[in-house]
């Protein structure tokens, strides 16, 4: 009796033990990553949030005049129009290399993605500076113009086009490790399957393939397109002003207006945006889309 | 707002929250501020590159050798975080340098400290030495320089400059109301002298004309460099002592100063800052005559000083924008002047360039 008392007072104390792992544990190895985040996010960010509705008077003076500005607004949607248009090139250019790493594998896939990760280890403005050099007047472009019979050879450099090619290059690699880790995962004996039932490659591909790839597609397109809403130093050293996006507009306020009120307003107005898009995006896709 | 030029595409919430988040980093200031108050050390903000190493050559180390002090610096000059670190409390340079229309804005803003009377008089000091509670050290010029293939016959003046039809050519200036609307009202005929204030309907007109001629508003002075030296534009306002570096070098460029904007840059300090006694001590070394020649020389710089004179050589005195025959028909950006339109000049100027 004694025995099995002390024997049942044991296993309560290991199932408690084991709740405790099970419960206890868990949020205890949160601990750092919240008190990291509370300090050097949370704070700040509310901070920020503070000084949109107090500087330079309480109120929502500032919002105000965001929303009633033409040019705020302009540059608000500038910055979407633009993300917009990096997001769909990146995924047309990332597209075929992800299913061609996927698909074939072996030595053609390995040299794909390394390819791919290499441009990872480059920091964002030092490729920026590269794009300068290159699309600059004596750069390798100019030069293949002028010997193709353009003279002067147009100017690429400083335009629309040169900011929105160099972000799209900076993302590339997002988009095609993220569709890569979707596609990696489709059983190809499904389209041997779609093949042996008599559907063309092309519509193996159409009914098959793609729908599978969608959770990759949607995923890169959401990391590309909330990264490049915050893109600052590319449009401003390769782009014309009309290309600024709201990340160097909050600069200037701050930099040069020393308006931290409106400045902190903008970059709530971003913040709101972006998590609006991850709240779609969470709700109808997912992230855990990827690791299914 | 201090990871500003870091280049790396964190959203911008969260780069100003990570500066903001220094705010953090506050509540620990007082014990900061009493430790170091008996410090023998400054924290001086500077332009980086050849800029700091003048001054390191010049000033820093001749200071540091009379008084002990020794000179810790954090560069670029960043006028954001001046504003960040008197709201805060928390000082990562007590010292800087503002151009006219900082100066003006950072005063109006209260963020800059009265001179220390007992170290630096105000009275002792040569007529507007002191202005704003910004002390003159040295004046710049904003000229006009251009690629000697593209304009054999010259350009004179900010006219000939605004004039594309005659001159084709592509352009550059700097993303700088203060000065570009100077410019402006020059090349549309106003004359110096009524320049004050600004009539910025006139000056925006005249900018309009050579808006779609300007393929760069440029932002650092390397940058404007770089521009002019690979030909990526082929005419450009931009610093007079940055131009003379590119003539050292030989670049195939010609410099012309007539009609050339005066800034001056003024040695501040930071309201608040817990080292403002060294501060003083350390910006009335750097405006005695022999150093700022010194410093005055290696950048092309005009010293404000006029005794700074007396170490410069006749011949190159007369290349310098201060050498008192060319600074009395010179135009010069005045601080309390251009204030009053500043906020207005500027946001109206932003807008404009966006648009």
């Amino acid at each position: 009796m004694a025995d099995q008392l002390t024997l049942s007072a044991g296993t309560g104390q290991e199932a408690a033990a084991r709740r405790i792992a099970r419960v206890g544990a868990g949020p205890l190895l949160l601990l750092p990553a919240v008190l990291f985040l509370a300090v050097f996010f949370i704070v700040p960010l509310l901070i920020v949030v503070w000084m949109s509705f107090t500087e330079p008077a309480s109120g929502v003076g500032n919002y105000v005049r965001f929303f009633s500005s033409a040019h705020d607004l302009g540059i608000l949607l500038n910055t979407f129009r633009t993300s917009a248009i990096v997001t769909i090139a990146a995924l047309v250019i990332a597209y075929p290399v992800a299913y061609v790493a996927a698909r074939y594998g072996g030595a053609i896939g390995a040299v794909l993605l390394l390819v791919v990760t290499l441009s990872f280890w480059t920091s964002f403005l030092v490729r920026t500076y590269a794009w300068m050099v290159i699309l600059g007047v004596k750069g390798p472009v100019a030069a293949a113009l002028g010997w193709l019979g353009f003279s002067p050879p147009p100017q690429i450099l400083f335009t629309t086009f040169a900011s929105t090619f160099a972000m799209t290059h900076l993302l590339v690699p997002f988009m095609t490790l993220t569709l890569y880790s979707v596609m990696k995962r489709i059983d190809s004996s499904l389209m041997r399957a779609a093949s042996g039932l008599g559907a063309r490659p092309w519509r193996a591909f159409v009914s098959v393939y793609l729908p599978l790839s969608l959770p990759g597609v949607v995923n890169g397109a959401v990391l590309v397109f909330i990264t490049c809403l915050g893109f600052y130093v590319t449009p401003a050293l390769l782009g014309s002003p009309r290309d600024r996006m709201i990340a160097g507009a909050i600069g200037e306020e701050i930099e040069h207006l020393l308006d931290f009120g409106h400045g902190s307003a903008m970059a709530m107005v971003l913040l709101a945006a972006t998590l609006a898009l991850f709240f779609i995006y969470t709700r109808f896709f997912g992230l855990d889309r990827l690791w299914r | 707002m201090s990871m500003h030029r870091s280049g790396m595409p964190t959203r911008p919430s969260r780069r100003a929250v990570v500066a903001t988040g220094l705010a953090g980093l506050a509540l620990s200031a007082p014990a900061i501020r009493s430790a170091s108050a008996q410090e023998k050390v400054l924290y001086v903000n500077t332009w980086g590159g050849a800029w700091e190493e003048a001054a390191r050559e010049s000033l820093f180390a001749p200071f540091t050798r009379e008084s002990g002090i020794e000179i810790r610096t954090v560069a670029p000059v960043s006028f954001a975080k001046l504003a960040a670190q008197v709201r805060t409390g928390v000082f990562e340079f007590d010292v800087t340098t503002l151009g006219v229309a900082e100066l003006g804005r950072a005063d109006q803003a209260k963020l800059l400290a009265e001179p220390d009377k007992a170290i630096l008089d105000p009275a002792k000091l040569w007529p507007q030495a002191v202005k704003m509670n910004g002390v003159a050290s040295h004046a710049f010029g904003n000229i006009i320089a251009y690629r000697n293939d593209k304009f054999p016959q010259g350009l004179k003046d900010w006219a000939d400059f605004w004039n594309v039809g005659k001159n084709p050519g592509s352009r550059s200036l700097q993303r700088y109301a203060a000065r570009v609307i100077a410019m402006a009202l020059l090349a549309d005929g106003v004359a110096p002298e009524k320049l004050f204030p600004y009539d910025l309907d006139r000056a925006f007109k005249s900018l309009e004309k050579i808006k779609p001629h300007v393929r760069v508003w440029w932002t650092q002075g390397p940058q404007s460099q770089q521009l002019l030296r690979d030909g990526e534009i082929d005419a450009i306002g931009m610093w007079d002592t940055q131009a003379s570096r590119l003539v050292e070098q030989k670049a195939p460029i010609t410099v012309n100063v007539n009609q050339g904007v005066i800034d001056i840059a003024y040695w501040a300090v930071a309201k608040g800052s817990p080292r403002a006694a060294n501060a003083w001590r350390f910006i009335s070394f750097a405006i005695r005559p022999e150093p700022l020649a010194q410093f005055s020389l290696k950048n092309a710089y005009g010293p404000m000083n006029p005794d700074a004179f007396k170490f410069i050589s006749e011949a190159q005195a007369k290349t310098l924008s201060t050498y008192p025959e060319n600074f009395q028909s010179a135009i010069v950006l005045d601080a309390e002047k251009l204030l009053p339109q500043l906020d207005e000049m500027t946001k109206r100027f932003d807008q404009w360039l966006t648009s």
